[in-house]
């Protein structure tokens, strides 16, 4: 792609187009579509239009009012986007909105990830805290729990949800789980996987091959075909074989 | 619509498939999600799908994911999930696009799914005998969105007419007009031809799938 770069550091505004690069580093606005090699935002950017680069950084604060496609996604500052966003591979360390559905490849989340409706990729991981108003769906799903993270419904082959390891935490931790709270917690309407593995998790419904709940759950209901097992400090409802 | 359904759990004991294939067929798009009908059960929420549909589609999938792989099979399956992933070189092999339907965007080669089922419009038009450079005026608007073809439902494609008499000219305007039913013209305005998109793009995806 040939194109100019732009470079907003005072405080400005440039048209859509295609570009190299763009970087805004005080308080700029892009009104219309982009196509970009690279985007940087490290101060104030607004994008007025769909955004497409290869590759996104946000350390200040982005702000999308449309769809975003992007090869790499990486926020360590604050990025919301109101529209959909397909990116393969997104990373965020600071706070991520999303305001539609999220497509990608893989999806790292060590900060905050706010997804008002489906997020889809092969691999999630998080180790932040994360909001999906709909279904999160992936081939692997690794949650550490750290804060109060929500889904609607998390579906897929491998999915692994563990209290965050008590190390850095000392005692406090094991406390944490003899009560029943962990430092971390999930709550999700319906869990569906072939291996399922939770701590720390309220469900109303887990269905999958082989499932084993461990401490500090609550599920409603556990529908499972090869084996389950339950922590004694988990709470179980309803077990059914199929 | 009281369609025979099946639930999500049953589909998979019927067939044998994992929830992780599930799940991954489902993002690539080879199950619509038009498909995943959520209903209330006495045991809390429940995922059922059209039983006729949901069982033939994993039955081809099946049988043609030993040669080929997902992204090809979204191709012949369900190629509106993913149409920057078709490229067809002979369009007038597929009868709802035909000879006369490729002059109306002419291209060497690798013409994506967008652009056929716009063509698909355009020789549908001028089967019922809308004048090409008319016809032209659908071809151009379909392919310009891609969204289109994604979600073609209750989509529909028109082609209008607006004549009107002012100060001893008389002037005859054509346009053409895209959106989702009902579509209402002015008092003035005729509709000259009207294309479904759902049944043109189902058409062109068969086709497709015929031709592979």
């Amino acid at each position: 792609m040939e194109g100019q770069s732009v470079s907003i550091s005072g405080s400005g505004r440039v048209s859509g187009g295609e570009y190299s690069q763009v970087r805004i580093s005080g308080s700029g606005r892009v009104e219309g579509d982009v196509v970009a090699q690279e985007i940087r935002v490290s101060g104030a950017g607004r994008f007025q239009g769909s955004v497409k680069a290869k590759e996104i950084t946000v350390s200040g604060a982005g702000k999308f009012s449309d769809r975003v496609e992007a090869d790499v996604l990486v926020t360590s500052g604050s990025c919301g986007i109101e529209g959909d966003a397909e990116v393969k591979e997104l990373r965020s360390s600071g706070a991520q909105r999303i305001g539609g559905n999220f497509r990608g490849h893989y999806v790292r989340v060590s900060g905050v990830l706010h997804v008002a409706q489906n997020l889809e990729a092969d691999v999630f991981t998080s180790s932040g805290k994360f909001e999906v108003g709909g279904l999160l769906s992936a081939d692997r799903v690794e949650i550490k729990l750290v804060g109060d993270s929500r889904a609607r419904e998390i579906g897929g082959e491998n999915i692994d949800i563990r209290a965050s390891s008590g190390f850095s935490f000392g005692f406090s931790l094991t406390r944490g789980f003899r009560l029943g709270v962990g430092i971390g917690t999930l709550t999700v309407g319906e869990i569906e996987g072939d291996h399922v593995l939770l701590e720390a998790t309220t469900a109303d419904v887990v269905r999958g091959k082989s499932v084993r709940i461990g401490p500090g759950c609550k599920i409603g209901r556990v529908e499972y075909t090869d084996s389950l097992e339950v922590h004694p400090e988990a709470e179980v409802r309803e077990r059914v074989k199929r | 619509m009281d369609e025979d359904l099946i639930a999500k759990k049953d589909v998979l004991e019927a067939t044998g498939i994992s929830y992780g294939q599930l799940y991954r067929w489902k993002r690539k798009g080879l199950i619509p999600e038009a498909w995943f009908i959520r209903k209330a059960t006495v045991t809390g929420q429940e995922t059922f799908f059209p039983r006729d549909k949901i069982l033939s589609r994993i039955e081809q999938i099946r049988s043609l994911k030993e040669e080929q792989s997902l992204d090809e099979l979204v191709q012949i399956l369900a190629p509106e999930a993913a149409p920057e992933t078709v490229r067809h070189d002979d369009p007038p092999a597929l009868p709802s696009v035909g000879p006369e339907g490729r002059k109306l965007l002419w291209k060497d080669r690798g013409y994506t799914f967008g652009e056929l089922v716009a063509l698909a419009c355009g020789a549908n038009a001028l089967r019922s005998g809308t004048r090409p450079a008319e016809a032209k005026l659908l071809v151009d608007l379909v392919r310009a969105d891609e969204a289109v073809v994604r979600a073609p439902t209750g989509m529909t494609a028109l082609l209008g007419e607006k004549s009107f008499e002012q100060e001893g000219f008389s002037v005859r305007i054509m346009f053409a007009l895209l959106g989702r039913e009902p579509l209402r013209l002015d008092r003035e305005s005729r509709v000259k031809h009207r294309v479904d998109l759902e049944k043109v793009t189902e058409q062109v995806k068969l086709a497709l799938r015929e031709v592979a």
